[in-house]
């Protein structure tokens, strides 16, 4: 019951935080509108019908967007302003453990995450009687799970929120532009395979086609390898030096 | 009767690397005791409230809080402990009740307790203000109100009133010997020497990781007080000061039956003085 308590107390403290630290919380907002408006521009010649590869890449693009700009940024960045405030060691030296601040800090960014991904899919043009919701779910819930973990990497690294944002930057080029520009180049288009945002990609294609997604094996071991990486990684640094280097 | 022990310091020392943090740290904290550390800037005032509140790991020695090895203590320890570092921060974005509320959730703390440790601050008619817009005094007050909302056994303070505004401090000063009153043990770090010496049961004087002297702050400057003098200001205005003797004694009486004296002090040393005669430092650095 204690442990319980002190899980919602952290996951509470982190939900007021980052959902009044409007830099950040601008960036779902981005992401809908973003697409939104890509589908109204791309829309005006056709009376608002799109064609499945449109939708796809605007369903992709969505669903990348969110999955980088959300997981990493605000663990991330939430993480670096406890620093930057000096709440994170008190926080610590308040009985809270490891584990139940590592929980607390991604419980609101997953389930945003997750659930900004679904008003993306409902706003994309893909029609929602296409895409199969359950894998949608699962895919974007094990995609919004590694995110999340990648932020707190990114936050455990940084000192503070500008620093969150350099360290953030570059990872998210990299989940983010190798998907969507992997229908223009070959090589890029391996590579994303090989990214969990690459699984999504191909999975928001799929939808868009009307075909329904069957998880391959290679989909499973990215998936479930790069959350086990992003742990590990994760793990190296917090045995290294906590979440706050002394 | 031998008051309840609740942390103990045997021979602690602490290296980083090359360079000696601690040497030899020896001291105890009783139940409803005040136990100042007074040093410089870099003294190893800092260090040691880490070591003893776990986040760091002495290189030798032992070290023992409310029972429990330092060097086993896990989160548990800290629902019996308070801690006040010199940043301690607030959340900003919350209003006062809410900074209390969640580390009352942590802790277990029934709303009742919030409301009466808000009062004990003085931020009570404050509670639904932004944290982040309270003036830096009020802030502090808070940062405090937390540390004691779970009634710890002990409070570690480290630099409590540093940078407060001086009816800020007196306030913090006041509810300290409130807290001492109930029975809360205070380990106190700070370069204030008069604060020490009003709040403070024992000092520990610590030069470069060493402490250099130790016990209650009176005893410590009577102790180095070896050549006795007076200071009279006298009703013409002129300031005398006069060493211990037949014929001080005499001038003293003297003047004091003429109704001649305006003030008299004893010039005893302070507990900076007492530093400074120790380790040729001064202390407010």
């Amino acid at each position: 019951m204690g442990n319980i308590n002190k899980l919602t107390a952290v996951a509470r403290i982190k939900w007021i935080c980052i959902s009044r630290n409007t830099a950040i919380m601008v960036g779902p907002v981005i992401t809908v509108a973003m697409v939104l408006a890509y589908k109204v521009i791309y829309g005006m010649n056709t009376d608002g019908e799109l064609s499945p590869i449109l939708a796809g890449m605007l369903l992709s693009l969505g669903i990348s967007m969110n999955i980088c700009m959300d997981g990493f940024l605000m663990v991330g960045t939430a993480i670096a302003e406890e620093k930057e405030k000096h709440t994170l060691r008190v926080l610590m030296t308040s009985s809270i453990t490891g584990v139940q601040y590592f929980i607390g800090s991604i419980l609101f960014p997953f389930a945003l995450t997750v659930g900004v991904n679904f008003v993306v899919l409902a706003v994309s043009g893909v029609s929602i009687g296409q895409a199969s919701i359950v894998a949608f779910l699962l895919l974007s819930a094990a995609a919004s799970l590694i995110s999340c973990v990648i932020g707190m990497v990114v936050g455990i690294c940084a000192k503070n929120q500008m620093n969150a944002n350099l360290i953030a930057y570059p990872l998210m080029l990299v989940f983010m532009m190798v998907p969507m520009f992997g229908n223009f180049s070959e090589g890029l288009h391996k590579l994303s395979g090989f990214l969990f945002t690459g699984v999504l990609t191909e999975m928001a294609y799929g939808f868009a086609n009307g075909e329904p997604y069957v998880a391959k094996p290679l989909d499973i071991a990215v998936l479930v390898g790069e959350l086990v990486i992003s742990i590990l990684v994760f793990l190296i640094l917090y045995k290294r030096n906590g979440f706050e280097k002394d | 009767m031998e008051r309840d022990v609740l942390l103990q310091l045997s021979h602690i020392s602490k290296r980083y690397h090359m360079e000696t943090a601690l040497k030899d740290i020896n001291i105890t904290l009783h139940k409803g005791e005040i136990l100042g550390f007074l040093g410089p800037s870099g003294a190893g005032k800092t260090t040691t409230i880490k070591i003893i509140t776990g986040q760091l790991r002495q290189t030798s020695g032992e070290g023992k809080i409310l029972g429990v090895d330092t060097t086993n203590i896990d989160d548990s320890i800290y629902e019996k402990i308070g801690v006040v570092s010199d940043n301690s921060g607030i959340y900003e974005k919350m209003t006062v009740w809410q900074n209390l509320s969640m580390f009352a959730k942590i802790w277990r703390v029934p709303n009742k307790r919030v409301e009466e440790t808000l009062r004990q601050v003085g931020l009570l008619e404050h509670k639904k203000k932004q944290a982040g817009k309270l003036s830096k005094g009020q802030g502090q007050r808070l940062v405090l109100a937390r540390a004691v909302l779970h009634k710890p056994r002990i409070l570690f303070l480290d630099e409590p009133t540093s940078g407060l505004d001086p009816s800020t401090a007196v306030a913090i000063h006041k509810m300290l010997l409130d807290l001492k009153e109930e029975g809360m043990s205070i380990f106190l770090t700070t370069h204030n020497m008069e604060e020490a010496a009003k709040l403070c049961d024992n000092v520990a004087l610590l030069y470069q990781g060493k402490i250099v002297e130790f016990g209650p702050p009176q005893e410590i400057c009577l102790k180095y007080n070896k050549k006795k003098r007076y200071q009279v200001l006298l009703n013409s205005k002129k300031e005398v000061v006069l060493e211990q003797s037949q014929e001080t004694a005499a001038k003293i009486s003297e003047w004091m039956a003429n109704d001649e004296i305006q003030r008299l002090h004893s010039c005893e040393p302070t507990l900076e003085s007492v530093f400074l005669q120790v380790t040729g430092s001064a202390l407010n650095i």
